[in-house]
């Protein structure tokens, strides 16, 4: 069971951010808060409710960039004329988060905050450049994802931070849909996920779940890869999906294959 | 200290309901312990099963990991509200006719999110079915039954509860 909380219900984002702090957490689908209040890991004073603002739900173009709302879920987001347009790879990321109850019901937004080492979201935001909002009472501020994610459920953010919106700047080469995500998962939560993306000047590979945050690696070229190497860096967390020496070998092949995937959207 | 709560008014399967609920009251519990509708089963409790989903609004949750309190101002359906005075709705007969079902635990869940995609999407492909269900686990029928049901009851036609509803 659920230990006991108080619920506030703020309508605009400004009673929102005054109201949260270390004892107040943002609350949205509950996809992964819930479960760690009910297993004992979190027990916050009060839960204050991000869904009673509209504001902070919906997909929009913006100078160039798609913005998404901290609380758009999953499927929202996968749904997304705007994202299908202009971010095809999102949307079939989007599509294979979760499962379909996660995809209604969790927020990319509370997907970034929450930092699960084995988000899909995670990997391939911050391969592509987004960056996310934060405001407080203190003021606003913007920083890359790769930036924000700086372990395993741990973030660049403040108690009294609110993640607002996710901004992705828009690519010719992603509108043309040359990204490719592979992931192995054999249960609820993957055990490597590779995004691989055509660049100006050469391709991005992002490899997550493994560590404890995605490793971004950029190539002039796909050929003649060194894909030992590549993963030297990697600190693969064993669990029950696999020891560190697995897991480094999982990621070579799934690099090597999203490699493989992203030259036939290419070609 | 009292219980923090606050006051829900929700439709359940087309019936208003109103309730003070605890705020840490799950949906789940809401449905079978307040209402007494126990087709909703529960069982990891972490919304990796797809045991206990149900429909809100017409988008699958798992009641597990969903706040009652949530559900003010919305309408809820769980397995109970699928078939009407006429008989069973398609899914429920294609899961009989297909032998969809063995202990039958899993069962409530595997209709209700059968249900949420077939309102969205009518004629899936098998593809499609499977992806949409992966989230819920059976371990008695290895899976294939459920798949050749939904796309029965998928090739069977209208949904009557929708039909009547839309007139």
């Amino acid at each position: 069971m659920l230990p006991p909380f108080e619920l506030e219900r703020p309508t605009s984002v400004a009673e929102l951010v005054a109201i949260i702090n270390d004892d107040a957490l943002p609350y949205c689908g509950g996809t992964e808060l819930l479960l760690a209040m009910k297993m004992g890991l979190l027990r916050p004073r009060t839960l204050v409710d991000v869904k009673s603002v509209a504001a902070l739900s919906g997909v929009r173009l913006e100078g160039g960039r798609i913005v998404i709302g901290a609380s758009t879920s999953h499927a929202a987001v996968a749904a997304s004329d705007i994202v299908a347009r202009h971010l095809p790879l999102l949307k079939r990321v989007e599509n294979g988060v979760g499962n379909a109850r996660v995809r209604a019901q969790g927020s990319i937004g509370g997907n970034l905050c929450f930092a699960e080492p084995r988000s899909d979201i995670t990997t391939v935001l911050a391969a592509l450049d987004a960056t996310v909002t934060l405001m407080s009472s203190r003021g606003t501020r913007q920083v890359d994802v790769a930036d924000f994610l700086l372990g395993a459920y741990w973030v660049d953010r403040e108690p009294d931070e609110l993640l607002t919106e996710i901004s992705i700047p828009i690519t010719e080469e992603q509108v043309a849909g040359h990204g490719a995500y592979l992931k192995l998962q054999t249960s609820e939560r993957p055990t490597v996920g590779v995004v691989a993306l055509r660049r100006p000047n050469g391709i991005r590979v992002g490899i997550g779940a493994v560590s404890e945050k995605p490793l971004i690696v950029d190539l002039e070229h796909a050929d003649g890869i060194d894909y030992d190497s590549m993963v030297d860096s990697l600190e693969p967390v064993a669990d029950l999906a696999g020891s560190v020496l697995y897991k480094k070998h999982v990621a070579t092949v799934y690099v090597e294959r999203a490699l493989g995937a992203l030259r036939e959207l290419v070609s | 200290m009292t219980e923090p709560g606050r006051d829900v008014t929700a439709t359940v399967n087309g019936v208003s309901v109103s309730r003070h609920v605890p705020n840490r009251m799950i949906l789940a519990d809401f449905l079978r312990f307040e209402l007494g509708l126990t087709g909703t089963k529960v069982s990891c409790e972490l919304q990796v099963c797809g045991v206990c989903s149900v429909l809100v609004d017409g988008k699958p949750v798992s009641s597990c990991t969903y706040l009652a309190v949530d559900v003010d101002g919305k309408e809820v359906t769980t397995v109970e509200g699928l078939a009407t005075e006429a008989g069973l709705h398609p899914l429920q007969t294609a899961f009989v006719e297909n032998f969809a079902l063995q202990c039958g635990f899993c069962t409530p869940g595997f209709l209700m999110m059968a249900k949420a995609l077939l309102d969205e999407n009518p004629h899936p492909t098998k593809e499609e079915i499977v992806h949409h269900l992966e989230g819920n686990i059976c371990r008695c029928t290895g899976y294939r039954p459920i798949v050749e049901a939904v796309l029965a009851a998928a090739e069977g036609g209208q949904d009557p509860v929708e039909a009547a509803r839309h007139g």
